[in-house]
């Protein structure tokens, strides 16, 4: 392939994947209740959205849930990871197929298998359904990603340790933790990405006492047109945007 | 003391797959067969009704429908994403790196807010059609959403990205000798491309179309906002089954269904991939 | 480690879901405005979790789900009213704690599908029309839900995602009632939808409004309230009733069975009822209300449209919905399913 025409073909991707998020942002200035035509330019929308106190309270309870879940899921996973890795036990196989089969299972499949059990066992939907079911999707993306940082890790640092008197917990905290701690960072940040975006899951098991944001977005997007969506969906673009300029010049700042 | 922290951990994790992974996936299955009733989430009788009611042929032709869409979805993301990632993984380090960035950066805004985007677009006096009738390639506007085309553009732009991250891993690790040693026998481009790089890279692209061939099948909610509400993937119809006939039994069934056809697929190339690697074992 | 664990658990404990001055509100999409919700919020200081549903069948679905309810007002439609009184899904309220009750049309208190009035209270009400675009079809002669049939809007219609509503066109076009229990009718009524599902394009309830504005549908079904809405941006929208009869419905306010905070509902329920609130409701969402009081705050061309508030003499000619039997509504539900499976 030559090389201008390289360049087109990836320019062409470019535009397919970031064409509808521009327009997005377009026209959230646009000055129309719901109707896409050009209507002339408008900041009422943001000002909308800024004071759409349910809004944020979504917003806030999406961020809650996202922390709480990957904290547990980051827990178990670790202890889970490195049990794996170092240790021989019956029913490794079976734990290893288990967190297998719950990375590709289809999501859709999972939030009804949840809500069956929520409802039969009387868990009424909201937090704690949420919960559970945000931790249980996100153990299985821990434990692959920790385990494979483990496999790097030389197994005679441990008889190291015990030889030199530190228990298995000051093993774990001062020698296993600091060496997986890229390997955390990643697996946390992936598991908020998942949780934070997850509606196929959160759909089936969200009540209506505790609403969080892609549901709330689900909702309006039915809506069909909605300016103020598109004002929020910008706002939270942008939010991202930010941050992920942010991550990549802390790291920059680190290599230098 | 070794014990006291193995036991912990696996205990803890154990515990929690099995209730939550576990447990409810056979609830689900036992839901299966109990029978449907309107008054209550089922009854305590057992039948084989539900699974029945799906070799209905309007069920087995959803069915067959939802495959052709998944399928030609993921078709197209190999089509794209392929010589995509084949481009990414040859440039130079630092610009991978950006390009990776710019690829996965659409994908931290919420899905929904991307196929509402999409909506936008691929309505009647959307940009697309705007474009396409000032530039005079078309003279009536196209109809696109609310059709199958709109629910397979949906999907491919929402699934693009695992096609071409799985792709990118495998090509960026191999060794970029082979190729140079192909060239220097003398192969022509095409030749090595076939030969060489394709055979090489087949582990991402099944692990590409993995990713994309199943949640092709079970994003209901982008068919519903792009396909106009007509059951077109697998799962609308276990939506429906949940939320508007309110007829768990039968939707537990559907997905009992699913996730069958779902691990003899994986079976199948299990099977077939390490046969073939205890045949290149014994060459 | 123990300042981490003690950390996670300090994020727990300040877990600002213990919440308990809230009411848990599920209600049809674009039936309350949010500036209502608001301006309770601040008159009260009871925050409202407001959700909303486009189905009485996700709705149910969605009561039925959780043993110990959630929702302290939910919003179905009449004909779902008998139902969740019959399934002891929703319980009976004291008139005598709604001080605004009295501002109520006396027209909708006794309805049939709660003659004593003792489940409901009537929020809003609307009817089922058809609607088309006179820039697309300037000259067509549509006055009747048979005209729908006509081979010419192949591919085009839209249809309400709603089965009972569908229904209802399917039985009026055959000269039965929409309320319809005998199942042959039923059939035949499918039978009849069956021959029109090639016109259909898209079925939807909830964007109605932003895809007749847009064009992106120009002919079709739909609420009486959101065509008034379409035709303030774009004034090529009629709307129109067909001549074979049409439906009529009304949307209630009721309380699920041991709501979790029921004093907060009943004082939503009396903030609502406030004849200003209604009128507000009336001009954010254009749903006609059943708030008799409300009609002396509302602008002379909003009390006056005939797509709103029609006269008396075409109100004789609709029919009022009301509840059929489980048989039926099983039937429906199934051929439903079928309808859209194909």
């Amino acid at each position: 392939m030559k090389r201008p025409f390289r360049s087109l073909y990836l320019a062409l991707i470019y535009l397919f994947l970031y064409i509808p998020i521009g327009t997005l942002i377009v026209y959230s200035f646009n000055n129309a209740v719901f109707s896409m035509l050009w209507h002339g330019f408008t900041l009422n929308w943001y000002a909308q959205v800024l004071q759409d106190s349910n809004l944020w309270i979504a917003v806030w309870h999406s961020l809650y849930l996202a922390i709480s879940a990957t904290t547990t899921a980051l827990f178990i996973g670790t202890l889970a990871a490195i049990s794996l890795y170092r240790y021989q036990f019956r029913g490794k196989n079976m734990l290893q197929g288990l967190l297998f089969v719950i990375i590709i299972t289809p999501d859709i499949v999972m939030g009804i298998a949840l809500l069956i059990l929520f409802s039969l066992s009387g868990l009424s939907l909201g937090f704690w359904s949420l919960y559970i079911a945000h931790v249980t999707f996100c153990i299985p993306f821990v434990v692959v990603i920790v385990y494979s940082r483990a496999k790097s890790i030389d197994p005679n640092i441990f008889a190291a340790a015990s030889d030199l008197g530190a228990s298995e917990l000051q093993t774990f905290w001062h020698i296993i933790v600091p060496i997986l701690l890229p390997a955390l960072i990643s697996g946390a940040l992936l598991c908020f990405a998942l949780s934070f975006d997850d509606i196929v899951i959160s759909y089936f098991v969200s009540g209506p006492g505790f609403e969080i944001l892609p549901i709330k977005i689900f909702s309006l997007a039915r809506l069909g047109v909605n300016v103020e969506l598109n004002a929020l969906c910008s706002l939270l673009f942008g939010l991202t945007l930010i941050l992920v300029c942010l991550s990549q010049w802390v790291t920059r700042q680190k290599k230098t | 003391m070794t014990n006291k922290f193995q036991y912990f951990s696996v205990g803890l994790i154990t515990t929690w797959l099995c209730i939550f992974g576990l447990l409810s996936f056979l609830v689900m299955v036992v839901m299966s067969f109990l029978q449907h009733d309107p008054d209550h989430i089922a009854l305590w009788h057992f039948t084989l009704q539900n699974y029945e009611d799906l070799f209905n042929p309007i069920f087995f032709k959803i069915f067959l429908k939802s495959f052709y869409i998944a399928f030609m979805v993921t078709a197209a993301c190999l089509l794209l994403g392929y010589p995509f990632a084949y481009i990414i993984s040859r440039l130079p380090e630092r610009l991978q790196n950006t390009a990776l960035l710019l690829l996965l950066l659409p994908f931290w805004t919420s899905s929904i807010v991307r196929t509402y985007a999409m909506m936008s677009i691929l309505k009647t006096k959307g940009l697309l059609n705007t474009a396409l009738l000032s530039m005079g390639i078309i003279h009536e506007p196209l109809q696109l959403l609310f059709t199958n085309t709109a629910v397979g553009i949906g999907l491919i732009y929402n699934l693009l990205p695992f096609m071409i991250l799985p792709i990118y891993v495998n090509l960026e690790r191999f060794d970029i000798s082979l190729i140079e040693a192909a060239k220097d026998l003398g192969a022509k481009y095409t030749t090595i491309f076939r030969k060489v790089i394709i055979p090489l890279s087949v582990p991402g692209i099944v692990g590409g179309c993995t990713l994309v061939f199943l949640p092709a099948m079970t994003l209901f909610f982008i068919s519903d906002l792009l396909g106009g509400a007509k059951a077109l993937l697998l799962g609308n119809l276990i939506e429906d089954q949940f939320l508007m006939a309110n007829n768990w039994p039968r939707g537990a069934a559907t997905s009992v269904l699913l996730t069958v056809i779902m691990a003899i697929g994986l079976l199948i190339y299990w099977f077939k991939s390490n046969k073939r690697i205890n045949y290149e074992a014994a060459i | 480690m123990k300042k981490g664990l003690l950390l996670i658990l300090s994020l727990f404990c300040t877990v600002a879901m213990a919440d308990d001055n809230v009411v848990n509100v599920s209600v049809w999409s674009q039936e309350l405005s949010p500036n209502i919700v608001q301006q309770f919020q601040k008159d009260t200081g009871i925050k409202v979790n407001y959700s909303t549903f486009d189905s009485n069948e996700v709705l149910y679905a969605k009561m039925k789900a959780s043993k110990q309810t959630q929702y302290d007002v939910v919003e179905p439609s009449s004909y779902y009213i008998t139902r969740m009184v019959r399934e002891d899904m929703i319980e009976k309220i004291d008139i005598s704690r709604l001080s605004n009750y009295k501002n109520l049309n006396p027209a909708f208190i006794h309805p049939d599908y709660d003659p004593k009035g003792e489940y409901s209270i009537p929020w809003v009400w609307g009817l089922t029309g058809i609607f088309v675009n006179r820039k697309y079809y300037p000259n067509d002669k549509i006055e009747k839900w048979t005209d729908l049939w006509s081979p010419k809007y192949r591919d085009s219609l839209l249809l309400l995602n709603d089965p009972r509503e569908v229904f209802n066109v399917g039985l009026m076009t055959l000269g039965y009632s929409p309320n319809e229990n005998n199942l042959q009718h039923l059939q035949q009524a499918y039978q009849n939808l069956v021959a029109l599902l090639p016109n259909v394009r898209l079925y939807n309830s909830s964007s109605v409004p932003s895809m007749l504005v847009d064009e992106d549908v120009t002919i079709g079904m739909a609420w009486n309230a959101d065509v008034y809405k379409a035709q303030l941006q774009n004034p090529d929208i009629e709307f129109i009733y067909p001549k074979d009869k049409f439906v009529i419905w009304v949307d209630s306010l009721v309380i699920p069975k041991n709501a979790p905070h029921r004093d907060n509902a009943y004082k939503f329920l009396n903030y609502v009822l406030q004849a200003q609130i209604a009128a507000m409701q009336v001009k954010e969402t254009f749903y006609p209300t059943a708030n008799q009081a409300a009609l002396a705050y509302l602008p002379p061309e909003l009390a006056n449209s005939q797509i709103i508030f029609p006269n008396a003499d075409l109100i004789k000619k609709g029919y009022f919905q009301t509840d059929i039997n489980d048989n039926a509504l099983d039937a429906i539900s199934r051929y439903w399913q079928l309808l859209k499976l194909q």
